[in-house]
């Protein structure tokens, strides 16, 4: 069943925040930059899926002609990757904001090209949409990121928990979330305990829509994050801490996407020490299946 | 099972989250009085004009006390100098509120009779605008409490503290005759611990009287800093209830927002009855109220977002260069008023907070995006034709004036929640004979 791929499940929770976000949250974005993260993230998807498949036929020297070549292009292998493609430009359209198009076609093309270029033992690094988001950031002057967007509605953060446990059940990632928002949570309680705030300024912060949906749903992408339960702990937990200083001590609106960024090539060192298998989207469905 | 475990767990973690934890009660202002009188600040409007870290913060508030009562304590992230302080004239706010705040234009229609050679927008500008109403005993090194800087500024004395603990600063603050809200030490605590300094200010009554003020002067400082943000915590000590904040937002790039509330779009570019133009404050306001409960009282207004080099409709002249000066505006030179877009250099946003201590725990923390999208809270009368019609095609325009009619009454009723009811009985509803059927068949 179709639904039994996680990638799927994800896909239609994305696609129901974006279409909430629009529809109740005045955001911004225009249906014609919804259009060309998608197309940007897809196509690259594509054409660098269809060359990685064509080196390894190369390889294997099992082809001579053209039509051999072309039905790489409508490889089951190919088409397939398209499903974490759209994820990827998803999770761009409900995070990335700017007006022009050029600036969301960068950021979905070097989120899908991160995927390739930054590799280690096979399996890639940094979180595509988190690395899209980055290069928009950093190489443009005309994107930015509104974490004030989903407000704090009780409505919501109970649509993403429940939402957001569907998913991390399926693709069996919770303790990814549950380590960084312990360890989140616990930090900003330290601080706001020391600094004699009431509580309902913790309460505030913490029921942040974006911080819960990135908790949930960026956090968890079961490809580029470590193996092992021990390195995830770890990783979640070095994730908040950087996310805690930037936010208090370099003041910045965006701490917890360039704390991703920054703690992402630890995966390499963590999947080193603590060795375990890599996660299959295959397997997954598997185990289910059985 | 597993999945409603979990389903269960996150339902209990959120109601935890939820109903778990009550917020304090509720507090008060920017502003403290030095002996009781009643002082309390409902709207204040504050100009904040940012380019990277440099900020220069206009400050003003409709003060209704006596003025040798007023005082003033402001968290600031630096030690201010005399130069970093400037008295400001009321005159700016004015402008800037009367240039940003929500219009009603009004239309009117063409006669459906007489052939139309060009679609000439014959858009009226705004009449009404509901323009917003415009701090021995034992010593100070015993308190913790040193005096960083001190200097007179126009009418006012300004000291500039920076304490090590909240109860030295209050006592010390209650031993200098500023009349301190209950509880004040424990708002204060977090702003010490963040290494803040404190702003404080008092009229100094000899330099007012002699220069006949009539009103207190808004206070401008300058300083470089990475934290956007506003203390309004504080300002909670001092005031009954909500209060209303209108912060001038100007900025090189574009659009300010807020990053730890939702920033919210009022509703604009309504068509409402023609009657509104006498009760343009009324609607807005009720408007305002409506919207606000809506969005559970926890949200900013956005209420106006645009380039200062221009206005569609104008409810003001745009503001000059001088002007924008006077504003903070400290990124202009004569030679880049023009950015490479066209547009100028200075784009304008308006932000309405309503707030309460219990839907707004947090201080508000800002950030500029690069966002140029226009937007303006825009209303909009239409008056109908009154002349005589010499054709056919004006009794099917009296029907189309008379529906437009029933819908800007429930458009009214809607946005406001007033009765419709008593939004019917006061719209002077054209008369339109019904068209029968065949009266197009043959013609």
């Amino acid at each position: 069943m179709l639904l039994k791929d996680a990638r799927i499940t994800q896909i239609i929770f994305l696609g129901l925040f974006l279409l909430l976000g629009v529809s109740t949250r005045d955001w911004t974005i225009q249906s014609n930059l919804i259009l060309v993260v998608m197309s940007s993230c897809l196509i690259t998807q594509w054409i660098l899926s269809s060359v990685v498949e064509y080196s390894k036929l190369r390889e294997e020297d099992s082809f001579t002609n053209l039509s051999s070549k072309l039905n790489i292009l409508i490889t089951p292998k190919v088409l397939t990757s398209l499903r974490s493609a759209l994820i990827t430009s998803l999770g761009l359209c409900l995070l990335l904001r700017s007006n022009n198009p050029q600036t969301m076609a960068i950021a979905g093309c070097f989120a899908i090209s991160s995927k390739f270029l930054f590799r280690h033992h096979n399996k890639h690094f940094f979180n595509p949409a988190n690395f899209g988001i980055i290069a928009a950031l950093t190489l443009t002057n005309d994107a930015w990121v509104s974490p004030g967007q989903w407000g704090t509605d009780w409505w919501y953060i109970l649509l993403f928990l429940g939402l957001g446990g569907v998913v991390l059940k399926q693709v069996g990632r919770w303790d990814t979330s549950i380590a960084f928002l312990l360890s989140y949570g616990g930090l900003e309680a330290a601080r706001n305990f020391w600094l004699g705030w009431s509580w309902d300024v913790w309460q505030h912060q913490f029921m942040s829509g974006s911080l819960l949906l990135f908790a949930l749903f960026m956090l968890t992408d079961p490809r580029s994050i470590p193996n092992s339960i021990k390195g995830r702990w770890i990783w979640s937990m070095a994730i908040a801490f950087s996310t805690f200083i930037l936010q208090h001590y370099f003041y910045l609106s965006t701490a917890i996407f360039w704390s991703l960024f920054i703690v992402s090539p630890m995966t390499m060192l963590l999947d080193m020490v603590w060795n375990a298998p890599r996660f299959n989207w295959k397997a997954v469905q598997w185990t289910i299946d059985n | 099972m597993k999945t409603i475990r979990i389903l269960l767990s996150c339902i209990l973690t959120g109601a935890i989250l939820i109903f778990g934890i009550k917020p304090a009660l509720a507090f008060c202002g920017f502003y403290v009085a030095k002996a009781d009188s009643s002082l309390y600040n409902q709207a204040s409007q504050v100009i904040i004009a940012r380019d990277e870290q440099r900020t220069v913060l206009t400050m003003s508030n409709d003060y209704q006390g006596e003025v040798k009562d007023f005082a003033m304590v402001v968290p600031v992230p630096v030690v201010l100098k005399e130069e970093q302080v400037h008295i400001g004239e009321s005159k700016i706010l004015e402008r800037l509120d009367g240039f940003s705040a929500p219009r009603l234009v009004e239309y009117f229609d063409e006669d459906p009779c007489q052939p139309q050679y060009m679609m000439e927008d014959r858009a009226r500008q705004s009449v009404a605008l509901p323009q917003s109403a415009p701090m021995a005993k034992k010593a100070e090194a015993e308190l913790g409490v040193t005096i960083e800087e001190q200097f007179s500024v126009g009418e006012y004395d300004i000291l500039i503290l920076s304490a090590k603990e909240s109860d030295g600063l209050e006592t010390w603050l209650i031993q200098n005759d500023y009349k301190i809200p209950q509880g004040a030490k424990e708002l204060l605590q977090p702003y010490i611990k963040q290494n803040l300094k404190f702003f404080v200010a008092k009229v100094n009554l000899e330099e007012f009287d002699t220069n006949g003020f009539e009103k207190l002067r808004p206070i401008s400082i300058a300083f470089e800093s990475p934290k956007f943000m506003l203390p309004i915590r504080l300002g909670m000590m001092n005031a009954n209830g909500d209060q209303d904040l209108l912060v001038y937002l100007l900025s090189p790039k574009g659009k300010v927002e807020l990053t730890n509330y939702r920033t919210v779009k009022m509703p604009s570019d309504r068509d409402i009855p023609q009657f509104i133009k006498e009760d343009f404050k009324d609607f807005y306001t009720a408007m305002f109220q409506k919207t606000y409960e809506e969005e559970n009282k926890q949200v900013a207004f956005l209420e106006y977002a645009w380039d200062m080099g221009s206005c569609d409709p104008c409810s003001a002249e745009p503001l000059n260069q001088e002007e924008l000066k006077q504003a903070g505006v400290f990124w202009l030179d004569s030679n880049n008023f023009n950015n490479r877009w066209g547009g100028s250099n200075v784009f304008i946003t308006r932000l309405h907070v309503r707030y309460s201590r219990d839907k707004f725990p947090e201080d508000l923390k800002f950030q500029s995006t690069s966002d140029r999208n226009l937007f303006q809270g825009r209303y909009v009368i239409r008056h109908p034709y009154e002349g005589e019609f010499s054709c056919k095609a004006g009794k099917e325009y009296k029907k189309s004036v008379l529906d437009r009619q029933e819908s800007e009454a429930k458009i009214l009723a809607n946005l406001t929640g007033w009765k419709l009811k008593d939004i019917r009985d006061r719209i002077n509803f054209v008369e339109a004979e019904p068209i029968q059927w065949w009266e197009n068949l043959w013609n």
